[in-house]
């Protein structure tokens, strides 16, 4: 068999550079394209599996389906217009796309952010990472076949709790999904009166549901099969692939921006970071499942604190050239519901410098979708709709 | 986190400028590593200094006649590539590099499977040729596409074949 191994992680992996011509001749290969549109991809997004029998040889993903072009979007629009744009580069995380972006910007122009902003932000960072893990845990039991609890009810549950905090951000910034809440500089919206109750009233909520939730997948003999020692990514794997987020954390390695480039107001406060060490899909609901419970405490210890003070470093902007900047560097990366998602710019481009001269996302959910590759061959087709849905990618961000 | 000069650690940068004869810039961003030491570099960083993340790759075009353009008036195409450490601290390193003329770059795949698909991209959206590469196709756009979008000659707002 050629082997055209080229790939720095060799030992247990399979070869994804493995050339198909030279497999055993006497196999019966059969081509199956799961997807562009099929529900377990969470989007659009085709991967061609090589079969013998039912389990899979190699696999050759495609992306680029959702492709907008919207680095080139970027380089077009002002920095002041681009914040509504990336709501809708991971659309079940909004929140950390705006952050992360104006952080970017933010770097670039040298504004210090007011201390109240940087607090709500981390605030809305911790909901925005309950619902977007709620929303994984849903889609993932439906992944499972509906294997956890019957049809769609672990499906549906989440999304009833999901729509508590979506009712919170609704509130406080008028938008449902595209919240446009921050600015270069600060925030637009500051906090109703009378939000603060609902916010604790919501996480009391979802705190005790989550027990629930936990007992659906911990005691369920048919979860525990369907995730149990499948789509094991490990330390080195992961690293080598630049695998951040909970993906990275059920593999045993403790790396968590929050904790470890603290951003926002993460330097005041302790963030516990939540690992496993299996690697495998159980480990990456564990390790989900003890995220949200610490977002859940990270939120009720923050909004009381919540200091007074200005929410913006500046007045508000009125025109879109008003933010101009020279020629630099910047990158700015927040820990998403994903992993690291950051922010390349270079400033000084078009419109007298108003736009990026050049803009890159990092998205976590590229390079999670890349250890595909490694860990499908040698599973079976079942088992890789287990390992996709437990990885959590969204298409919106992968192909930008 | 911000940049006009480099962006590294002091001790990081003298660690380029030392061995691989990097160049720091006063406001283009990472220090400018030669293409043929750029590969040891990593290496060096991976195996050495526990850069054992991989972060990413950004591919910049210059068309001829601009400003910044370090070469010149020549078109120019630079790639920044960043790696992180892992834990408590973590640090972030970047350099770049610049694309000789009709040349190619290094690849890091050998060292990084995660170069795989983010050279594709850049390969993709601006043609940078990355040598080396196990698999260079495009990963964004079909595979009949012409051109590169991002690049700063790829006009947007007239139609432009293959706008479908």
């Amino acid at each position: 068999m050629a082997m055209t191994q080229t790939s720095p992680v060799t030992a247990g992996w399979a070869d994804p550079y493995l050339d198909i011509e030279a497999y055993d001749p006497e196999a019966d290969l059969m081509v199956l394209n799961l997807g562009p549109q099929h529900p377990s991809t969470h989007g659009v997004f085709r991967l061609k599996l090589y079969l013998d029998g039912e389990i899979i040889v190699k696999v050759v993903p495609f992306a680029g389906y959702l492709h907008r072009g919207v680095e080139k979007l970027c380089e077009k629009l002002t920095m002041v217009q681009l914040p509504p744009i990336f709501d809708k580069n991971d659309y079940v995380s909004p929140m950390m796309n705006e952050q992360s972006l104006v952080m970017s910007f933010e770097a670039l122009l040298g504004i210090e952010v007011p201390r109240r902003a940087r607090y709500l932000r981390t605030i809305l960072a911790e909901l925005q990472r309950i619902a977007s893990h709620l929303l994984w845990l849903g889609a993932f039991a439906m992944d499972l076949g509906g294997a956890l609890g019957g049809g769609s009810t672990l499906f549906l549950y989440c999304f009833r709790e999901r729509e508590l905090i979506l009712d919170l951000f609704e509130e406080l910034t008028g938008g449902r999904f595209h919240y446009n809440t921050h600015l270069i500089g600060g925030n637009r919206h500051d906090v109703p009166v009378g939000w603060d109750p609902k916010v604790y009233a919501a996480l009391d909520v979802i705190e005790a549901r989550l027990v629930e939730y936990e007992d659906f997948l911990t005691r369920n003999q048919i979860y525990i099969d369907r995730t149990r020692g499948v789509g094991v990514v490990d330390a080195e794997l992961a690293m080598n692939l630049g695998i951040t987020g909970p993906v990275l954390r059920a593999a045993g390695v403790d790396h968590d921006l929050r904790r470890d480039a603290p951003y926002h107001c993460y330097d005041e406060i302790d963030v516990r970071v939540v690992t496993a060490t299996a690697g495998d899909c159980e480990a990456r609901g564990t390790v989900r499942l003890g995220e949200m419970r610490e977002s859940i405490r990270l939120v009720r210890e923050l909004l009381p604190g919540l200091p007074t003070g200005p929410l913006g470093a500046r007045k508000p902007i009125k025109t879109p050239l008003a933010e101009k900047a020279s020629k630099g560097h910047a990158y700015a990366c927040v820990e998403s519901p994903r992993g690291e998602l950051g922010v390349y710019t270079i400033g000084g481009g078009d419109n007298k410098g108003a736009s990026p001269y050049r803009l890159k996302i990092r998205s976590p959910s590229l390079h999670v979708l890349s250890c595909l590759p490694y860990v499908l061959p040698g599973q079976s087709v079942s088992d890789a709709v287990a390992v996709l849905g437990s990885l959590d990618p969204i298409m919106g961000e992968v192909d930008r | 986190m911000t940049v006009l000069g480099s962006p590294n650690s002091p001790e990081l940068d003298q660690l380029l400028t030392a061995s691989f004869e990097a160049e720091l810039l006063e406001v283009g961003g990472p220090p400018l590593v030669p293409a043929p030491r750029h590969f040891e570099l990593a290496k060096t960083l991976r195996d050495d200094h526990g850069f054992l993340i991989f972060g990413f790759v950004v591919a910049v075009h210059f068309p001829a006649g601009q400003a910044e353009n370090a070469a010149g008036s020549e078109e120019l195409l630079r790639v920044i590539y960043g790696l992180r450490t892992r834990g408590k601290g973590t640090q972030l390193v970047t350099w770049q590099v610049n694309v000789p003329t009709g040349g190619a770059v290094p690849t890091l795949v050998p060292l990084f499977a995660g170069a795989d698909w983010q050279e594709r991209e850049q390969y993709d959206l601006l043609g940078v040729r990355f040598d080396g590469h196990p698999d260079l196709r495009r990963l964004m756009l079909a595979e009949d596409w012409e051109g590169h979008p991002l690049r700063k000659d790829y006009a947007i707002d007239t139609r432009v074949h293959p706008w479908r």
